[in-house]
């Protein structure tokens, strides 16, 4: 008899504490407390509206390709933003100039200097906006993962809120003025490609 | 009188015994571990024999310890390093998760570690963490994707090890682009374990249920060679567009054949001398290092091939 007793016993204490060690929850309440934590959107609108968009940001483009061809070694330490290492640094440039095409969602672009450059509305993707800004540094986010989240809540924002509306209303032949994210190859300084990531693009 | 000297001895052996397993004299060397995940992938054996190189030109002793992809391993590597007197690790983690328990082990210890290319799920457990940026890779992998297939088809992801952080920022970094297309319909996502057979076999698998596809993209250059080489099996090699990431000397070729379209490439050089540098440092006196170094990847396609000899 004090057999069944104890097995019983033994038995509510394993009951007891396998339910105390593990339990359940709803994917979507876990995927809600993740997306609560922390407010990309939120983080992306500042810091594209109070940040990005701010007077002093952004270096003229015809100034900073004279001091990439006289000062390359400035010209990345002064405008340049790398994180890490690497041979690419991206810059905010800001310039004028007249649509010279409207091909495939991208602007070709020609600048008052006479330099011909493309604006590719199409594919703002990436980290380009977010690290040519120096606005954001990598120690204030715990992972990449979440660091890389503020990249794509800008990318959405500038893209779908900010430029694709702009774009539309955009005609050969506008004069227009433009802010954006350029990328340069310290090993590729002779054959630049000037494709910016635009952030900001006013028709005149 | 003799109980007096049986305790002497004996005092006298615990002080020998703790200065023994003090640091090293001025004479021996700093030995340097270097804990690669899997010794079976190529790209990990570069990773860790360039460690290894680095470290000994520095004038370190080190070794290298294989985890197998298996945490468990990589907790008895751990186990033996710190017993066994090694100074510094250099890391490469099996488990964005189940490491951070190893590093903070190590940490304990008071031995450094500096984890090289996959990131852990802990921002104050490693000493620093070198490491790929793959976000940003796969975002330019994503964007050739989309012009190579004109915004329109169906493809296969075949995506690495499931535990690993590498494995969800390549194929974020995609997916953050080709999801905004919505002429691209993803028709199946498998792991292939970073293993070229395994994608070999996913793939075959996959293309019985959906023969219709237009494009793979690869966790890695292993898998990518392994989709390409079931796709040649199959006679579609031609048709069906391989994407891959890493860099490796073959599908590098590849590119140069225009059999594969693109590849991110990674630096695993880079990231080991950094490492190795890191713990001459550390032994030199230095202790704040940045927690996390991005390391730039490029995108290699047949535009830009002939700079990647």
């Amino acid at each position: 008899m004090n057999k069944i007793y104890r097995y019983i016993i033994a038995a509510v204490l394993v009951l007891f504490l396998g339910y105390k060690s593990i339990y359940f929850k709803k994917l979507s309440e876990v995927k809600q407390l993740d997306k609560s934590g922390f407010d990309y959107d939120a983080y992306a609108d500042t810091l594209y509206n109070k940040g990005i968009l701010s007077e002093d940001m952004g270096v003229g483009l015809d100034e900073l390709m004279f001091m990439i061809q006289t000062k390359p070694d400035s010209a990345f330490s002064i405008y340049g933003n790398r994180l890490g290492i690497g041979n690419s640094a991206y810059f905010m440039v800001k310039g004028n100039g007249r649509i010279s095409a409207v091909q495939d969602g991208s602007l070709k672009i020609l600048t008052e200097k006479g330099e011909s450059v493309t604006l590719d509305s199409k594919y703002i993707f990436g980290n380009d906006l977010r690290d040519a800004s120096r606005l954001v540094k990598l120690t204030d986010f715990k992972t990449n993962a979440e660091f890389n989240k503020v990249s794509e809540a800008l990318n959405t924002l500038v893209r779908e809120k900010v430029i694709a509306p702009t774009v539309q209303r955009l005609r050969e032949g506008d004069k227009i003025s433009f802010m954006g994210a350029l990328k340069l190859n310290r090993k590729h300084l002779s054959d630049i490609e000037f494709m910016i990531i635009p952030a900001q693009i006013t028709l005149q | 009188m003799m109980c007096m000297k049986k305790i002497a001895s004996l005092l006298c052996l615990i002080v020998s015994f703790c200065f023994s397993c003090q640091n090293k004299t001025g004479t021996e060397k700093p030995k340097v571990a270097v804990v690669i995940s899997t010794l079976n992938n190529p790209w990990f054996v570069v990773l860790a024999e360039s460690a290894v190189k680095d470290a000994e030109a520095l004038g370190y002793e080190a070794k290298i310890f294989d985890s197998q992809n298996n945490p468990a391993t990589e907790s008895d590597n751990f186990e033996n390093l710190i017993s066994s007197g090694f100074d510094a690790i250099l890391f490469n983690p099996t488990d964005a998760d189940g490491s951070v328990v190893n590093i903070l082990k190590a940490k304990e210890a008071g031995i450094p570690v500096f984890c090289m290319d996959r990131e852990v799920n802990a921002d104050d457990a490693a000493t620093s963490q070198i490491l790929s940026d793959n976000y940003a890779g796969c975002v330019s992998i994503g964007i050739s994707f989309v012009r190579a297939l004109k915004e329109k088809g169906n493809y296969v992801e075949i995506i690495g090890l499931v535990g690993d952080n590498n494995t969800w920022a390549r194929s974020g970094g995609f997916h953050s682009v080709v999801d905004k297309f919505p002429g691209l319909k993803m028709v199946a996502q498998q792991s292939g374990d970073f293993d070229r057979n395994k994608a070999m076999e996913v793939l075959e698998t996959l293309m019985q249920a959906h023969p219709d596809i237009d494009a793979v993209f690869c966790g890695n250059d292993a898998m990518a060679m392994g989709a390409y080489q079931a796709l040649q099996a199959a006679g579609k090699a031609d048709k069906v567009k391989v994407f891959g990431f890493d860099g490796a000397s073959d599908v590098i070729e590849k590119i140069r054949e225009k059999k594969i379209v693109a590849t991110g490439m990674q630096y695993p050089k880079v990231m080991a001398k950094t490492a190795a540098q890191y713990a001459h440092e550390y032994f030199g006196g230095r202790r704040i290092f940045p927690q996390r170094v991005p390391v730039e990847v490029e995108l290699v396609n047949a535009a830009n091939v002939k700079d990647y000899e």
